[in-house]
């Protein structure tokens, strides 16, 4: 390959010691089960991936590009040979080629979510098993998975996160002279890149010599009962999610007392694999040191279960048509099997972590403590992971000082009644979980995933196909139709044409449309919303879902009701930006037409919906549910109000209603209000910081 | 129908930012590209695609559908190498670099390239159809309202624009090629947000507004209307500075390899990558290139300070770290201090 010559040599690359260990100890022990590479942009990441390939000898990178498709990954019939040599046989796809080699995907957390699921299905068995297009075989496909990824751009599903032995994160240089040195290198190769990796030749040679050492000192090393026993605490310890993350630890010291020549493994070097293998399994960290769920927790469970179980049936039912992919896939997009599969595997996930849970025994705080000043790394390890990812503020110092918005206090005392006034938010909350959550038991109501929507019009990635039956055949897959019509090409009459395509041929691209979802904030702007600082805290909690919106690409409106009428502030956008300056503008003051906000938010989706039907609209109500102002007099304001509320729960429409007035009771207006709106019900309560990890566990079971 | 040749680059009026960052992408195509923000009506398209009009021209492998250059033995397609190894010698054509567009509703298989179905139904056999990522290979890809893109476009970019390769596996059809592109963008930032990754794989990033003042506006008008109505005079008008402009181009792009720069230079670039924070060390380095090129474009072979300030300000601003919700800050007179 002519592209590999024009690789950065591994070698020269300056610092980033973690990548580059990880990276050199799954070379040595492939067991270990790949990496995974997060870290901010331009910082050697996908260079260095690229650049092992040179050090392996007998190993090659294999790249998975973002535009793959099924046919490419799994293989396919070979539609060639099928016409010509009338055999049917395998046109093998990256997995095959994979076999006992790197596969690499950059930007891993864009993959699209089917390609994911097939991904994690061969890592755990090591083996393809290609049942389709007439074709039935099944080869071995064991490799060394590395994915490299900006966080900034979203986050893994934790079951795939899992799949990585290590987990390291990159960071740039802070220090002069190594920045100077690493730019007097770029330029270096960038004005010769042939002599520049001839420089380095030597470096990389002695490398690789080193490697193939340890390589074949590897089964030498000896695995004590101790190693393994303090592996063992170390991840319970952690709190990991399932057994991997300790054979992990085990195998990467063994991967470094290899490199080192010993045979045996000493602590330090399982407390150094630790900090590599275990900070991605330790999700579950944090959920342990609060108390166990309260009295509202149970209350959303019970109107949680019954979609839950719902799911699972479907998912049953499912389970003998995800097996023949052709058969489930020739019904609608939205119900096709493999659609379910994926929910299907997200209850098996969240099932096995509940078994986990309980296994866990009851920690001794002091140990805890004692754990976390075990190792620095480990702690810096766990820090984006075990809250809520980049905007978890209490990870950066200078993050909470940002959002420390000023307040004035002459603003605090004019909070009279029906007086106009613009309140700065508060600090923001940790959320991302919290939505994250949100969205999955959302989206148990109105089928399909959030990330990931099975797109109905010709937009989105082609990642695989379906049966065209009795449709109007519109988006063919010509690649698939081909490989479908190749074995019969022998028996048809093709009338002087190279291939003969019948209708029973016809396949469909099913698209994959990563579509963040519409999320329309009514805000109610009334001076009730005044008192104890309400708004303040309300606008921090809306700029910190806004917050989220930003990461997923969410497009975002935002209704407020004051005065007498509502208003739309901000029609369904993709700048996050816009909605944030209009919140900040948002006065306060007058009464509660809560009627006339749900109607526009009403009025709103509904166009959105017929604009565009593949749009999952979430309409999230900010509230305290007292209304106070009504559009007909026979009503009152609240009757009105849920008469507006019902109509909404009427249609697929996701809900959360976020409840100001910090009350539980069954009586509560925002109670009533949800009932009839039929979603999620929240306290500002639980969205405050130590509230969000209860929330988090409470829509994870 | 003749299409109309576009307006003249020299005659576009004010907006020295965006036209000195165009330039030196051209005089230096590691540059990284730049991303044009503005409002609507403020030339950004027209800047770029009058641009087309002052491209030197360069050698390529005649036949070649990705523009090889067949000296550069590191980046060439499969084709090339196999013709190489082969022993023979390709035609060599002398072509200008191009524009090449990525329409917003490009679909990811023209973008990548896909199965070639002509060929598949007439000869029963696969064959990659090249795409725009194989046209974009040296030359530069331009995205109009680049923030509208879809997402899924976005990604294949990303892929691509990341190591100059693209890497198709898709529809029957397994295929890399160079794509080595100088991606040039143009967005208005009201019509939503670019994301993080996309941005930083833009060298360069200048926003632009309209002329505010009233004279310049008049003669923006003027211009405007004479291209429109006495376009021979309009073109016979700036051929001489068109001439000019790209005579001074070739000529930095002569002697930007003979640039020299200091460990001062280096230091202080280090330091207010650094003192801003930013992420990686993508920034240091265009930097470091963007005072190399200023320094050829204005014909000096040593890179002085005030190089690193412009510099930065090129380089810098879509880079800052930016916290959702909070405007990007960028301090320029923190910079001059640093300088």
């Amino acid at each position: 390959m002519s592209m590999k010559k024009s690789i950065f040599p591994f070698t020269a690359v300056l610092g980033q010691e973690n990548i580059k260990n990880a990276l050199l100890w799954n070379l040595v022990n492939p067991a270990i089960g790949g990496v995974l590479i997060a870290g901010e942009k331009g910082t050697a990441k996908s260079t260095l991936v690229r650049g092992m390939a040179v050090l392996a000898k007998n190993k090659k990178i294999v790249e998975l590009p973002l535009n793959i498709t099924e046919d490419r990954l799994v293989g396919a019939i070979d539609f060639h040979q099928a016409m010509t040599g009338g055999e049917n046989v395998l046109d093998p796809g990256i997995l095959k080629e994979a076999h006992g080699n790197i596969l690499y995907v950059d930007e891993v957390n864009l993959l699209s979510d089917y390609i994911v699921d097939v991904l994690l299905e061969t890592s755990g068995t090591k083996q393809n098993i290609v049942e389709r297009e007439g074709i039935s075989c099944a080869h071995e496909s064991d490799f060394i998975l590395i994915g490299s990824m900006n966080q900034e751009e979203g986050q893994l599903r934790s079951q795939f996160l899992d799949r990585f032995g290590l987990y390291v994160e990159a960071e740039g240089e802070k220090e002069i002279s190594l920045r100077v040195e690493i730019m007097e290198r770029r330029l270096a190769f960038e004005s010769d890149p042939l002599a520049f990796i001839e420089k380095y030749q030597k470096d990389a040679d002695a490398l690789s010599v080193k490697i193939e050492k340890a390589c074949h000192f590897l089964p030498q090393v000896e695995i004590t009962r101790e190693n393994l026993l303090f592996a063992a605490y170390l991840s319970s310890q952690a709190n990991c999610i399932g057994h991997r993350g300790e054979l992990a630890v085990i195998e990467t010291a063994r991967a470094i007392a290899a490199l080192d020549n010993r045979k045996n493994i000493e602590p330090e070097d399982i407390v150094e694999a630790s900090g590599y293998a275990l900070p991605h399994r330790m999700k579950q960290f944090t959920l342990d040191l609060d108390s166990q769920s309260d009295a509202p927790d149970n209350q959303t469970d019970d109107s949680g279960a019954p979609s839950s179980n719902q799911e699972q049936e479907e998912a049953q039912e499912e389970k003998d048509a995800g097996q023949k992919p052709e058969k489930a896939s020739g019904k609608q997009p939205e119900h096709s099997g493999q659609d379910k599969k994926n929910q299907r595997q997200e209850t098996d996930q969240s099932g096995q972590t509940e078994a986990k849970e309980k296994q866990t025994p009851k920690k001794d705080p002091a140990k805890k403590q004692n754990f976390q000043n075990f190792d620095g790394q480990f702690s810096t390890g766990l820090a984006p992971l075990n809250g809520c990812d980049l905007n978890q503020p209490s990870s950066s110092g200078d993050w909470e000082e940002a959002n420390d918005f000023p307040t004035d206090d002459s603003q605090r005392e004019a909070s009279a009644f029906g007086r106009d006034e613009l309140v700065a938010p508060g600090e923001f909350f940790h959320i991302s979980q919290w939505q994250e959550a949100i969205y999955k038991k959302a989206l148990a109501k109105s089928s399909g995933r959030r990330r990931n929507a099975i797109s109905g019009n010709q937009q989105g990635r082609y990642v695989r196909y379906r049966l065209a039956g009795e449709e109007k055949v519109s988006d063919l897959a010509f690649d698939a139709t081909l490989r479908a019509a190749s074995p019969f090409q022998r028996f048809r009459d093709k009338r002087n044409r190279a291939i003969a395509i019948e209708k029973s041929d016809m396949r469909l691209k099913i698209r994959e449309k990563r579509s963040g979802g519409c999320i329309l904030f009514v805000v109610d702007a009334s001076s009730s919303m005044n008192a104890n600082e309400r708004m303040r805290e309300v606008k921090a909690a809306i700029l910190s879902l806004l917050n989220v919106s930003y990461q997923k690409r969410d497009r975002v409106g935002m209704i407020a009701f004051r005065k007498g009428k509502a208003e739309l502030l901000l029609g369904f956008t993709g700048s996050v930006e816009l909605a944030q300056k209009k919140l900040e503008e948002l006065p306060t003051g007058g009464t509660t037409p809560l009627s006339a906000g749900l109607d526009l938010a009403y009025e709103v989706t509904m166009a959105l919906l017929t604009r565009e039907p593949d749009a999952r609209p979430t309409i999230v109500l900010v509230s305290d549910g007292k209304a106070t102002s009504r559009k007909h007099i026979n009503d009152t304001p609240f009757d009105e109000a849920l008469e507006a509320a019902e109509r909404i729960g009427k249609q697929k429409i996701n809900t959360i209603v976020l409840d100001i007035a910090e009350s539980t009771v069954k009586s509560h207006p925002c109670v009533k209000l949800n009932e009839k709106l039929g979603g999620a019900l929240l306290t500002m309560e639980k969205l405050r910081a130590e509230g969000i990890v209860e929330a988090v566990s409470r829509y994870q079971k | 129908m003749e299409q109309k040749k576009g307006y003249c680059f020299t005659a576009i009026i004010g907006q020295e930012d965006m036209k000195t960052a165009l330039i030196l992408n051209v005089i230096n195509p590691r540059l990284g590209g730049v991303l044009i923000q503005g409002e609507k009506g403020t030339a950004k398209s027209t800047a770029v695609r009058a641009l087309a009009e002052l491209l030197p021209l360069r050698n390529q492998a005649k036949s070649c559908r990705f523009n090889c250059d067949p000296e550069d033995e590191a980046h060439l397609c499969t084709e090339c190498l196999a013709k190489r190894q082969s022993g023979e010698t390709p035609a060599v054509v002398q072509a200008p670099m191009q524009v090449v567009d990525l329409p917003v509703s490009a679909t990811e298989d023209r973008v990548v390239g896909t199965l070639d179905i002509e060929h598949a139904i007439k000869t029963g056999e696969k064959k990659f159809e090249s795409g725009i990522l194989a046209r974009a290979n040296r030359n530069i890809l331009y995205v109009d309202e680049v923030n509208l893109l879809d997402d899924h476009v976005v990604d294949v970019l990303l892929d691509s624009a990341a190591m100059g390769v693209n890497t198709v596996e898709r529809e029957g059809v397994s295929f890399t090629h160079p794509a080595d592109f100088i991606l040039v963008g143009t967005m208005n930032p009201e019509e939503g947000d670019l994301r993080p990754q996309l941005i930083d794989r833009f060298g360069l990033s200048v926003t632009v507004t309209g002329e505010r003042g009233v004279e310049s506006r008049v003669k923006v008008l003027q211009e405007r209307l004479k291209y429109e109505e006495h376009s021979e005079e309009f073109f016979q008008e700036y051929e001489p500075l068109q001439q000019e402009l790209r005579e001074r181009i070739i000529q930095a792009k002569e002697c930007l390899k003979d640039v020299t720069y200091s460990q001062e230079i280096l230091e202080l670039i280090a330091k207010i990558c650094i003192k801003l924070d930013v992420d990686g060390h993508r920034a240091d380095i265009v930097m470091l290139k963007t005072a190399i090129t200023l320094a050829a474009y204005n014909q000096r072979s040593q890179v002085k300070r005030e190089d690193v300030l412009t510099a930065a300000q090129l380089a810098l601003p879509h880079r800052m770290r930016r916290k959702p919700f909070e405007e990007a800050s960028f301090d320029l007179s923190m910079i001059k201090d640093i300088v």
